[in-house]
């Protein structure tokens, strides 16, 4: 393979992350915005507190591995990222930018409204938290789709260069934010069940399922124009795809970290089981329960295909290009 | 000494004219462009050489590059030279993305330049590059590329690839002046551009370019080969 990743392990790491937390942030925000409404009940501050816990760590550590990738951090100007803050110009990577110092900015206040141990919907830091997460459920928004732009604003780059990537990465950013605040629920609180808990984690994880519905049409679009299109896009999709054409381009094959961990590991199997825990309930009306190797495996699965979502993007747009010269 | 800026060219022009026209043509723009007439480039790399000497370009790098087109079955072959460089688009794309303002297309000349001193080096030009034109200069952490020898040109003398060519392959002018050898040479004879598709209108053009990429080599049932010489051994 003759092509340089520009972009290597830092940028997928990051796009990760930022999705991560700035899903998190969006769950949690709008969750708490709801209140005891939707069905959430006495649960739903609870679910909003890991949210808002969550959110900035995995953005602040995406952010401080970008500036580790910089050439000009490699080569000793440790500041010279912060030329980054003397100007705004349209630049996805500058929106981006600033909406991440935002977004960091407004999380931590966010988190810190949660911090007490006593903190319980209508203390002194209610208003504060309420404005916070009026902010934070746009902004999360925001956060997760300037990820997919940035990378779909050059036509250099078929792969990206489609504007339902952005959709893609909004979607499951969402998807990896209710799967870390569930799985963060699932180990910190291991055994605690009530019917508060159980109804909060039967309405996340039914939205997960959603979200992952959602995210699987949207492959399928992404797939399906670039199969039908001729040309640079058709060609470039074309490396996760089976078949002889990514077999006999590429000496790493991206098909099979697409298929078995973004579609099968990340999407297919974690809805399918979160399915049949939820649909008893939906359909009938009984308990929701599922067991707790469950409740860890399902969100840990969406997180790592999740990762690999973001893996299989970044390398595929950088071995592939335009088609004649 | 080829005859590179407008000033004479404009005088000749502007006397014949009416007065709205000769302001016109006084107030045009310079565009500063290219043209590579392949047919007398025999692939020395004089080029990449003067290029690198030029600029102290670190080893492994490359601003100016010489790539070989090599096609056929025996006994029908050929080998084609394609010397690239940064097309300076009059719609960069690579000046779209920056987030620092590192990098901008002059004005007065339409050269497109970075600032190594702004530049944080974050790739999302070289990213952008349809041409892979750009790379990250390991020594300044910056990104780097070509750009028509600003310190010669802006001196009246040209380019170093152009002055080093021993084909006379290179043709450097002002494109927006009818009367530039660039301009006289372009209207006269086929020319093309790079991948034209990327909408990014690139101002170096060629007589005789060999477009055949290896993608090409399944459907014409041919052996294809393309030699960048350079780090990156496929095209982008």
């Amino acid at each position: 393979m003759g092509h340089e990743l520009n972009w290597g392990l830092p940028v997928i790491s990051y796009l990760f992350l930022a999705g991560l937390g700035a899903g998190a942030l969006t769950v949690s925000a709008s969750v708490f915005l709801r209140g005891g409404g939707g069905g959430f009940g006495n649960g739903h501050f609870a679910v909003a507190r890991y949210g808002a816990l969550i959110a900035p760590l995995p953005v602040m550590i995406g952010c401080g591995l970008l500036v580790l990738e910089l050439g000009s951090f490699q080569t000793g100007h440790w500041f010279k990222w912060l030329n980054l803050y003397k100007t705004i110009t349209l630049s996805p990577m500058s929106i981006g930018t600033w909406l991440l110092t935002v977004f960091i900015g407004i999380s931590l206040v966010y988190a810190y409204t949660f911090l007490p141990k006593d903190a319980s919907a209508g203390d002194r830091l209610e208003p504060l938290r309420k404005a916070m997460a009026w902010i934070g459920v746009p902004l999360g928004i925001a956060v997760a789709i300037y990820t997919g732009v940035l990378l779909g604003a050059m036509p250099s780059r078929p792969f990206w260069n489609s504007p339902i990537l952005a959709m893609l990465f909004l979607l499951s950013s969402l998807s990896t934010g209710v799967a870390a605040i569930l799985l963060a629920r699932a180990l910190l609180h291991k055994g605690k069940r009530d019917a508060d808990v159980a109804q909060s984690s039967y309405l996340l994880t039914t939205s997960d399922v959603l979200l992952i519905g959602f995210e699987l049409v949207v492959i399928f679009l992404f797939i399906m124009f670039a199969y039908l299109t001729v040309g640079d896009v058709g060609y470039a999709v074309s490396v996760i795809l089976f078949g002889d054409r990514s077999m006999e381009m590429f000496g790493a094959n991206l098909a099979v970290p697409f298929w078995l961990g973004v579609v099968l590991i990340g999407l297919l199997i974690p809805a399918l089981i979160e399915m049949f825990y939820v649909s008893p309930k939906l359909l009938y009306q009984r308990q929701f329960g599922p067991p707790y190797s469950v409740e860890v495996i399902v969100p840990v699965a969406v997180i790592v295909g999740g990762f690999i979502l973001r893996y299989v993007v970044v390398v595929a747009g950088q071995i592939t290009g335009p088609i004649g010269i | 000494m080829k005859r590179l800026g407008a000033g004479t060219a404009t005088a000749a022009i502007g006397a014949s004219l009416p007065a709205s026209a000769r302001a016109a043509v006084s107030k045009r723009k310079v565009q500063y462009g290219m043209l590579i007439d392949t047919r007398r480039c025999i692939g020395c790399h004089a080029c990449s050489v003067a290029c690198k000497a030029e600029f102290d370009v670190p080893l492994g790098s490359t601003r100016s590059w010489v790539e070989y087109i090599e096609k056929g079955n025996y006994p029908n072959v050929s080998r084609n030279f394609l010397p690239r460089l940064c097309n300076h688009c009059s719609h960069p794309n690579c000046v779209d993305v920056c987030p620092t303002g590192a990098t901008w297309k002059r004005e007065e000349d339409g050269i497109v330049v970075v600032d190594p001193n702004i530049c944080i080096g974050c790739k999302y030009c070289i990213q952008a590059c349809p041409y892979d034109a750009r790379f990250l200069n390991p020594v300044t952490g910056a990104a780097d590329k070509c750009d028509f020898c600003l310190h010669r040109v802006s001196r009246g003398l040209a380019p170093a690839c152009v002055e080093t060519c021993i084909g006379r392959a290179r043709i450097f002018g002002d494109l927006n002046d009818p009367d530039s050898e660039i301009a006289r040479m372009i209207a006269s004879n086929p020319v093309s551009v790079l991948r034209p598709s990327m909408g990014t209108e690139p101002n170096v053009y060629y007589i005789a370019a060999d477009h055949t990429d290896e993608h090409e080599a399944r459907r014409q049932r041919q052996y294809i080969r393309v030699t960048t010489h350079r780090k990156a051994q496929e095209r982008r």
